[in-house]
């Protein structure tokens, strides 16, 4: 019994190191359709962060992100997506309060109101992070935000470049 | 035997050139666990639910398989038995979805179970809540069709999930979205017309059938949607069809089933630019509930997403009387056809080096939200107030290491849902307060204090939550209710993440009341215990 769960484990392991970021329609600021398989388009790495306006954690860790976001672009060139998992009760209130973080200008800002991007990617609990490679493979995943969790998230994103 | 099945699976895949690649050709799996379970113990001080065994355990595992545009997937639950609070219907195990679902560039075609919404989900909408113990699935088929970026067209019939199993009532629906500005051409400005079409069958009862009530029930909404340079305007019309309320008074003459038509109007509007963000919201709600199955007394019995539009607060004693939007009642004392009202928010970020926001910026937030009963059934006339909340919170760095977050919430709220004037008030303060000792070390405190002079007079409340970087996390709060009772509501634990693993143990005594999550809120007992939860996802 204890060498088939740790081979099953060891099997999820190996095969999820192949996830990507699945083709789910969200929205985007304007409310336009947006699917999240253009997110690899650009070929550069990205944090995608799944985060909500009544998570206090995603919302430390976002800002954490968005304070230091301008000296880890000098190292790297990254993006971050951050995924609203609002449903429409709070959906134009998540826009407002991107807006009025000034996450708009630097965070790439999606809306997924009835959570399927988040369950395409397996994500139970927010705030759950991936760090997806240029070539669209998902390298880093973390779920739960502690203040200072977010220097090993860049690690994990120099980590993904140097691959 | 299994070991050597998979270990062969095992190598290749860790020995994939390129993983994406590899993803492309032979797909890939992903999977998420999740626990949630609770050790209950007697409780005199607050009458605590202590269930047979003393014992609950949701569970959850939720596997996915994709390869280039298919996919298929499983959920498995198990609840060993339910947590106290949850609908008694979540018992024993069961593979609860399973789905094969292929799509490429214009077309999807989903058969088995799936999830989906119309519009603001007004009409219709289809989700899953484990905070809340809902899951109203459909198992069924559904079609989406795209054409550029002009139009979005779906399909679906379905039966949706009610508790362990798929409910007998049936619904066909179809979803338009036809967005004109991209037709025409027009940049920076964004305009969608929308609409949809719902239809519910249900098996009646005797008495319906013998009161002639109809089986179906056919609805509709029409929506737009538009936004330009930061405007933006989002407005729904919803017809929800003809529904049957017992007539309370009913005598054995006349008609035994009220025949109402559900309708609803909401409008959202506002701006968000330079670092505002202002959004009203307006709605009217008249005869909106919808079942899965009629007659079941379940709180998470729906078909429709009507949720409180308030803000959602988290902090322990902003949470003691949260507002559930009013979707129409009769009973022996009252009638009320549903609710009407709005709210506002502003958002404002102060920008750094002006003189309110220093070096560092600050954050701003208001809100004021106003609901009242439809005075007259039909009308737009408010009757007597439901639920009012003005809060303003204001969020400072004050140095790299010190974050101060300051909230006050005025709420005023009816205890008879309306059926009277009478309202209660309460002033709640809060200080959330935020110091980073070092880049791994930080410690957050929040201090609340509610006052009142009714219900249960002031409470007063402390959390504490010491954090290591990166994985650990621990904590202590208590909220007392010094007014009247004199109980304390004591909790702790600890909590620790690494990578996609989270696991957390607490123990605590825990209040009765309502557990909202996404504005749809489930009453619970109050219980004192240990629990334990794990979320991995694969």
């Amino acid at each position: 019994m204890r060498t088939f769960l740790l081979s099953l484990a060891a099997m999820f392991m190996a095969v999820s190191a192949m996830a990507q970021v699945p083709s789910v329609k969200v929205e985007n600021s304007k409310g336009e359709a947006f699917d999240t398989a253009q997110l690899l388009d650009e070929g550069t790495p990205m944090i995608i962060s799944f985060w909500s306006t009544t998570c206090k954690p995603c919302i430390r860790e976002l800002e954490a992100i968005y304070e230091s976001l301008p000296d880890w672009l000098e190292e790297v060139d990254f993006r971050v997506v951050a995924v609203s998992t609002d449903d429409s009760r709070q959906l134009a209130k998540a826009k407002s309060f991107a807006e009025g973080r000034g996450w708009g200008s630097d965070f790439t800002l999606l809306f997924d109101k009835n959570q399927d991007f988040m369950r395409a990617m397996n994500v139970t609990v927010v705030p759950h992070v991936f760090v997806v490679d240029a070539k669209g493979k998902v390298v880093f995943s973390h779920t739960a935000y502690v203040q200072g969790g977010e220097v090993e998230l860049f690690e994990a994103v120099k980590k993904s470049v140097r691959k | 035997m299994v070991a050597i099945a998979v270990y062969p699976w095992i190598a290749t895949a860790l020995h994939a050139e390129s993983a994406a690649d590899a993803g492309k050709q032979t797909g890939y799996v992903t999977a998420g666990f999740e626990t949630n379970t609770n050790w209950y113990q007697t409780d005199p001080k607050t009458s605590a639910t202590v269930p047979d065994g003393r014992f609950g355990s949701n569970n959850y595992l939720k596997l996915d398989y994709y390869r280039s545009g298919f996919s298929a997937g499983m959920q498995m639950e198990t609840y060993a038995p339910a947590l106290v609070g949850y609908s008694a219907d979540l018992k024993g195990a069961a593979l609860t979805n399973f789905y094969l679902n292929w799509k490429d560039e214009d077309f999807s075609l989903t058969a088995g179970t799936f999830y989906d919404q119309f519009g603001s989900g007004l009409l219709f909408r289809s989700w899953e809540d484990r905070a809340i113990g809902l899951n109203n699935a459909l198992t069924g088929a559904r079609v989406t069709y795209s054409y550029k970026d002009i139009l979005n067209v779906k399909a679906l019939w379905g039966m949706p999930r009610f508790g362990m199993k798929y409910s007998s009532t049936q619904v066909k629906g179809a979803d338009l979205s036809f967005v004109l500005s991209n037709l025409i051409g027009v940049k920076n400005t964004y305009l969608a017309l929308e609409a949809s079409v719902l239809d519910r069958y249900e098996t009646l009862d005797a008495d319906r059938q013998a009161d002639g009530c109809s089986p179906n029930t056919t609805g509709w909404s029409a929506r737009i949607n538009a936004e330009s340079h930061g405007f933006f305007l989002k407005a729904e019309y919803v017809d929800a069809g003809t529904k049957h309320y017992y007539n309370t008074s009913y005598a054995g003459e006349g008609q035994m089933f009220h025949r109402k038509r559900g309708n609803a109007q909401l409008v959202e509007t506002g701006y968000n630019g330079h670092g505002l963000g202002v959004n009203l919201s307006l709605r009217r709600l008249e005869w909106m509930d919808s079942k899965v199955v009629t007659d079941a007394s379940s709180n998470v019995n729906m078909l429709n997403y009507v949720p409180a539009l308030c803000t959602q607060y988290t902090y322990m004693l902003t949470t003691l009387h949260p507002y559930g939007a009013r979707t129409g009642e009769i009973s022996s004392r009252f009638t009320n056809s549903g609710e009407i009202g709005g709210q506002i928010d502003v958002f404002y970020n102060v920008k750094r080096g002006s003189w309110l926001g220093g070096k560092r910026g600050m954050k701003v937030h208001a809100n004021f939200s106003t609901y009242h009963t439809i005075a007259e059934e039909g009308t737009f006339k408010s009757g007597n107030l439901l639920f009012r909340d003005i809060s303003v919170d204001v969020e400072k760095q004050w140095t790299k290491k010190f974050k101060s977050t300051l909230l006050w919430s005025y709420q005023e709220y009816t205890p008879s849902y309306g059926a009277s004037r009478t309202t209660w008030l309460s002033n709640i303060f809060v200080a959330d307060l935020l110091y980073k000792f070092n880049s791994s070390l930080a410690a957050r405190m929040e201090l609340q204090y509610l006052v009142t002079f009714e219900d249960q007079k002031d409470w007063m409340a402390a959390l504490l939550e010491v954090s290591f970087a990166p994985h650990w996390s621990v904590y202590a709060a208590d909220m007392y209710n010094h007014g009247m009772t004199k109980v304390h509501y004591y909790n702790g634990g600890f909590s620790y993440s690494k990578s996609r693993t989270k696991v957390a143990l607490g123990y605590g005594r825990y209040k009765a009341g309502y557990i909202c999550s996404g504005g749809v809120c489930r009453q619970i007992p109050a219980y004192t215990g240990a629990n334990l939860s794990l979320t991995m996802l694969f």
